[in-house]
């Protein structure tokens, strides 16, 4: 047997997600029931008891989304731990890929909690009208996540039971940092042009927001949560690990570095969710002035802690950690 | 509706309805006290293997043949010396002693000449106790022992039998603190050459050597050279160790959490089933908010409040109670589960709780707890006033 199975954190892990898969499963039979048969003018039976299963679908997707965002964070933070009996292993970065499935793992939750987040922004405006007149879409939403959270739940289970705990995995400086002269960052960039990119692509979504253009703001932001995630790995990074060899998106989240990553992701995440909803929400002609300020504000927080890592290095030091040509 | 009415409404409910939350608060806590308390004397142990671990030297040169351990030269520890980035090449003489078939203890040697062990010594003897321990053939040993010794009417000293059958009497100069208990209450610290004498080794034998390698990058290199320095020659990394300890008590702890999710699943059960059969009086409560304006999702939320509060509130009484109980009480009954032998019965454990530990109880729990109870909390929500009311 995989002696992962009998991780404390493993277990209570795979355990509440097979529980919350089977809530999701509830939730999913009734969203299909509300997109075939939703009719508000009918005044049938059957329409009544689906407008009180519209309460339970909305209940336990709240309860997902709190369970999800905690479990995502338990789940790093297992990994992180897990270093300890994976061989070769220093920090979550090489458990998660000990196999295939991590990344793609780590991918899909993320995207899961964008999907349920999204979901209860909808459903809050939804309520607020008089005639459900976002309920087929808020519907089309939860289905969509639930079909997510089944991916999840298949990956979760893939994942660890493919981790061989007898084959050494690479260290997050074999998997980030030494690539023997290879450049790891996107379409031929160097630091210069990346941290260029990284500015230059935060003043633009910031402003496309704040000028509300749908198109140039998908885009931007799109584009700055790639960059701005090589920006940290490749850049930023170093500075809070106050190293040039120390390229990972994992350590930082561990109390070496007071669990700075946990705000450093958590922000960028967070200010990008908030704001792809804006722009979905804006198509369906509700101008989300909160949502907007809340997506500018997290990543304005997001590039001033990186900033501040860097600056407070160049301050106490004099000096960058590394030339940048 | 998240105003101070509502809440003011909710605590107001809470207490005038605690009779009917009372049996599955405490069945709640029963389940959770249990829990806690068994992760709570994993976790300890573990906390203190951990920190007992990184005091652990880096390597351990040994010579297996097949599978036993055969003493080693300790010439080799020059040639160990020689090699680059190698430091603080300690030799050590240990093995285990049997009183009886049942009853064994760690017999250590203490090489007083050696700077590191003289070091770590320090914390055991003072500075003028060292040498009136070292005039006499004497010993120090771990509480466990100490108790054994005594039942046995070796109060001041023992004759041990060296492997060629002779009597070697060995007096007890000091008896270890039990706080370190879980390392120490089946040593025997003794100098070097006695304890030669007693586990059957010759002078210039040695049970293994220990060695540090500063630079971390040159551990892999470094290991190669030991392994190659004579033929079966086994290296041992301290990560092999903890990779070691943390299998074995995620195999004791993870056994158990596995038959647990048994009483959770049970917990489950219960909980729908009580929530399912929601009195009449409930209704009829849900019903008047309904007809006074409620709407179906002010009813449900003030239900699931009432759920969290019962969650939090068993949830700090359970882990509070399993920290008295483990760590206040030494955790009587439950403790052997993780230590079988004899002489550990007189461990204390270091008090340590991370918080790992809590959310996985929380994580666990309140998964369960909320699952079970939203959908018949929702049906009690949804019921028509003209219904319960009628």
């Amino acid at each position: 047997m995989n002696s992962l199975f009998l991780n404390n954190q493993v277990i209570v892990y795979i355990f509440s997600e097979t529980v919350l898969a089977l809530l999701t499963l509830i939730i999913f039979v009734m969203a299909l029931k509300f997109i075939r048969y939703w009719d508000f003018n009918s005044f049938s039976n059957f329409q009544l008891k689906l407008e009180k299963e519209a309460n339970l679908v909305m209940t336990i997707a709240t309860f997902l989304f709190t369970l999800k965002l905690l479990l995502l964070i338990y789940f790093v933070y297992t990994i992180d731990n897990l270093s300890l009996i994976v061989p070769g292993a220093m920090c979550g970065a090489g458990v998660i890929s000990a196999n295939d499935y991590g990344m793609t793992l780590l991918f899909v939750k993320i995207i899961v909690i964008f999907g349920l987040l999204l979901f209860l922004v909808v459903n809050h405006y939804d309520l607020l009208g008089k005639n459900y007149p976002l309920f087929r879409f808020k519907s089309w939403v939860i289905v969509t996540a639930a079909l997510l959270i089944f991916g999840e739940f298949y990956l979760d289970i893939s994942y660890f039971t493919n981790i061989d705990t007898s084959v050494p995995v690479s260290c997050c400086s074999a998997l980030f940092g030494n690539l023997e002269g290879a450049n790891p960052l996107p379409f031929g960039l160097d630091i210069k042009m990346l941290l260029v990119l990284f500015f230059t692509l935060y003043f633009g979504a910031v402003v496309a927001l704040y000028l509300e253009s749908r198109l140039l703001s998908t885009l931007l932001l799109a584009l700055f949560g790639v960059i701005a995630y090589y920006s940290v790995v490749y850049f930023f990074g170093t500075y809070v690990y106050e190293l040039p060899t120390h390229k990972c998106p994992f350590c930082m989240l561990q109390k070496e570095y007071n669990y700075i990553g946990y705000l450093i992701w958590g922000s960028l995440f967070f200010g990008l969710y908030f704001g792809f909803i804006w722009v979905i929400m804006s198509l369906r002609s509700y101008k989300l002035e909160r949502i907007k300020l809340a997506s500018i504000l997290l990543l304005t927080l997001f590039v001033a802690i990186n900033s501040f890592y860097v600056a407070n290095y160049y301050l106490h030091n004099g000096v960058l950690l590394e030339n940048i040509k | 509706m998240l105003n101070n009415s509502f809440f003011y409404l909710f605590t107001l409910s809470l207490f005038k309805n605690a009779k009917r939350y009372i049996s599955i608060t405490l069945l709640s806590t029963v389940v959770i006290f249990l829990l806690s308390s068994v992760l709570y004397i994993s976790g300890s142990i573990k906390y203190s293997l951990q920190k007992q671990l990184n005091l652990e030297p880096d390597f351990i040169v040994q010579k297996r043949v097949g599978t036993r351990l055969v003493p080693l030269d300790d010439a080799i520890a020059d040639k160990i010396v020689d090699i680059y980035g190698i430091s603080e090449v300690t030799k050590r003489v240990y093995g285990s002693y049997f009183f009886d078939k049942e009853h064994s203890a760690q017999i250590v040697g203490i090489d007083l000449l050696d700077e590191q062990a003289s070091k770590a010594f320090q914390n055991i003897l003072r500075k003028e106790e060292i040498k009136s321990f070292l005039s006499s053939e004497s010993m120090i040993v771990g509480e466990g022992v100490f108790n054994y010794l005594k039942s046995h009417f070796y109060p001041k000293a023992y004759n041990f039998f060296t492997p060629g059958g002779k009597l070697k009497k060995v007096k007890i100069f000091k008896v270890l603190d039990s706080k370190s208990a879980l390392f120490s209450a089946n040593l025997i610290i003794m100098p070097q050459d006695l304890a030669k004498e007693i586990v059957g080794l010759k002078e210039n034998q040695v049970t293994d050597i220990a060695l540090n390698v500063p630079n971390v990058d040159e551990q892999s290199n470094i290991r190669s050279k030991l392994e190659s320095l004579f033929f079966s020659a086994r290296v041992y990394s301290k990560k092999q160790m903890q990779e070691a300890y943390e299998n074995l008590y995620n195999y004791k702890g993870g056994l158990f959490l596995v038959l647990y999710l048994v009483v959770i699943a049970t917990l489950a059960l219960i909980l729908y089933l009580r929530y399912t059969l929601a009195n009449s009086l409930e209704k009829k409560e849900v019903a008047i908010f309904r007809a006074l304006g409620w709407s179906i999702k002010d009813v449900i939320t003030l239900k699931s409040l009432e759920s969290i509060s019962i969650v939090a509130f068993s949830f700090l009484l359970g882990t509070l109670l399993g920290y008295i109980y483990v760590f206040m009480l030494g955790s009587p009954l439950l403790k052997n589960i993780f230590l079988g032998r004899a002489y550990e019965a007189s461990i204390t454990l270091i008090p340590h709780i991370d918080w790992l530990t809590l959310t996985t109880i929380f994580i666990l729990y309140a998964t369960t707890f909320l699952s079970a109870v939203l959908i018949p909390v929702w049906r009690v929500a949804v019921t028509e006033p003209k219904e319960a009311l009628g």
